[in-house]
């Protein structure tokens, strides 16, 4: 009888298991939710600039807040979250890793690893793309790590909420397009549960930028950036390790769905 | 090896098995688990391989309650129905990953993979993506993940299913071949057939009951309120005659050459018979028996608790 493997291995196992996944389809869409918005943006600014416009450097602030943080990061995690432990749950494939020794709670992780490395590496791309229309190098580092560590949180919340709820993918759109928004009117407590409030936090806060017409409702609060990161960390791995627990927990039949024994 | 007391399964407020009591001892061997659709074999299954726990009673193999349980999961293979496998993969990576995860690694990792894909004959098409293989492909696939780390039990649930008949016997003899270097298997089917040709050991499942338990004469001297028919071929008059005066005669139907009767514990009717056709006793040329095969024990099980 073999051994059966530990928690490392398994998710050595399962990472490298499903890394051939990440360059299909869904991977590339992955992708182009990056890099369409930013290879756009650098397209209209070279045009400008051809034409002896003159494009602001605080552009790619805008387009890193309003494209990338807002809307492509939280798409990026509904579209990836579902290729994960979710994926086998539905596909019904789940019960042939179920019944192997490794832990089943190292299994949600061990397919999150592969999405997280690829998204986090179009991520770095984008940024490192939006870089080319100006800014602040110093605050590249931040958006770098503000983007990467907000994937990792959002892509952790998504597979357990995909565990949690049949219609996950509903309820993490929602959580994204309707609660998030919400930080520039929530008081500061609130504030700090939100994604958004620690990329702004890491990355500089696009308050600048806002217009008259954005006028904040609400004092907007600023967390340390170290702790802002540690946040984000710290999130995604408890929504890792609660994914894990409920399938460790739950008896998933041949059918795919949870059993009721 | 297997051992279930009064173990049931809900879902929900639906029972998927009664309180059901049974053991399968060490060694090598098939078991046949036969039953209808919805009669409980894949709720049956899934207890087994630990799965599900049961929602009652309880299950023990190798001595332990299998659920989430690594001791008993590295000592079992599971062959779930259907051939559903995760997309965009190919067969000898995922098989390398199932791999690790029975806690194979190194050299025995290459040879146990080498061995199972050889043993289901699919070495030389193992580095297809499964998009690109054929439902018996992906069903050889389904059972060498099963294989990889030589499990002692071995659970198939509807193997069969979707399998040309070449397929079939493919598999029939590799599930003999197994069982006969110590592997204990439960193979699941609908299809009474399929399980009379791989064994005479069966367990009878019909809406989430275990109905019996047994080879098939077994099971068959457990239904003596059952008459046997057997068809006598020859001058049916005559062998009416004869009939009539047997008192383990149930019934009689005649036919243009042969006479039909049904009668109880043919045991003791068929020396009877014999000796008295050897004799010359009564005209008989052929002797069929209608109902003695698996068949037979299935429809009248499942009549009697239908």
């Amino acid at each position: 009888m073999n051994a059966a493997p530990t928690p490392m291995a398994t998710l050595r196992a399962t990472a490298r298991g499903y890394a051939p996944r990440v360059l299909q389809g869904r991977g590339w869409v992955l992708a182009g939710l990056v890099l369409v918005p930013v290879a756009l943006s650098l397209l209209i600014f070279t045009l400008i600039r051809l034409k002896g416009g003159e494009a602001s450097s605080t552009e790619a602030v805008k387009v890193f807040h309003e494209v990338l943080v807002k809307m492509m990061l939280p798409i990026m995690a509904l579209v990836a979250a579902p290729a994960g432990i979710r994926e086998d749950l539905e596909q019904r494939t789940l019960p042939l890793l179920l019944v192997r020794p490794a832990p089943a709670w190292a299994l949600p992780l061990g397919k999150g690893l592969p999405w997280f490395a690829w998204g986090a590496l179009w991520l770095v791309v984008g940024v490192l793309g939006l870089q080319v229309l100006g800014g602040d190098p110093s605050l590249l580092p931040g958006r770098l790590v503000a983007l990467v560590g907000a994937w990792w949180g959002e892509l952790a919340l998504m597979t357990l909420v995909g565990l949690l709820f049949k219609r996950g993918t509903l309820w993490g759109a929602l959580y994204f397009f309707i609660w998030e928004p919400l930080v520039r009117i929530f008081p500061p407590a609130l504030q700090r549960l939100t994604f958004t409030h620690h990329i702004e936090s890491l990355a500089g806060s696009r308050a600048a930028e806002v217009g008259t017409s954005q006028l904040l409702a609400q004092e907007q609060v600023s967390t340390h950036p170290a702790l802002a990161l540690l946040a984000l960390l710290l999130f995604g791995a408890i929504c890792w390790a609660l994914a894990g627990w409920k399938l460790q927990r739950t008896p998933v039949g041949l059918a795919g769905s949870e059993g009721e024994g | 090896m297997i051992s279930l007391d009064r173990a049931s399964l809900r879902y929900g407020p639906i029972l998927g098995l009664s309180p059901t009591t049974f053991e399968l001892p060490d060694g090598g061997g098939i078991t046949g688990l036969l039953g209808p659709n919805g009669a409980g074999k894949s709720s049956l299954l899934q207890l087994l391989s630990g799965l599900l726990p049961p929602s009652g009673g309880e299950v023990r193999i190798f001595g332990e309650a299998p659920f989430r349980n690594p001791a008993v999961l590295a000592r079992l293979g599971l062959v779930p129905e259907g051939d559903r496998l995760p997309t965009g993969l190919r067969a000898d990576r995922w098989l390398r990953m199932m791999g690790e995860l029975s806690g194979l690694s190194g050299e025995a990792l290459q040879a146990a993979v080498a061995q199972a894909l050889q043993t289901v004959g699919m070495a030389d098409r193992a580095h297809l993506t499964f998009a690109r293989m054929s439902k018996g492909m992906r069903q050889r696939i389904r059972l060498a993940q099963a294989l990889l780390h030589g499990p002692e039990l071995l659970i198939l649930d509807e193997p069969f299913n979707g399998l040309d008949p070449e397929a079939r016997l493919t598999l029939m003899a590799l599930l003999r071949d197994l069982a006969e270097k110590g592997t204990r298997i439960l193979v699941s089917s609908h299809i009474l057939g399929e399980i009379a040709q791989l064994t005479d050991r069966i367990l009878l499942l019909f809406r989430g009951r275990l109905l019996a338990e047994g080879t098939v004469t077994e099971i068959r001297q457990l239904l003596d309120r059952h008459p046997v028919e057997l068809r006598l071929t020859g001058e049916a008059q005559a062998l009416a005659r004869w009939a009539v005066e047997q008192p383990e005669l149930a019934a009689l139907r005649m036919e243009e050459d042969a006479v039909v009767i049904s009668v109880r514990s043919p045991r003791d009717i068929l020396p009877r018979l014999q000796k008295a056709a050897a004799e010359g006793g009564i005209p008989l040329r052929a002797l069929d028996p209608l109902d003695l095969n698996l068949d037979a024990v299935f429809q009248y099980l499942t009549k009697d608790h239908a």
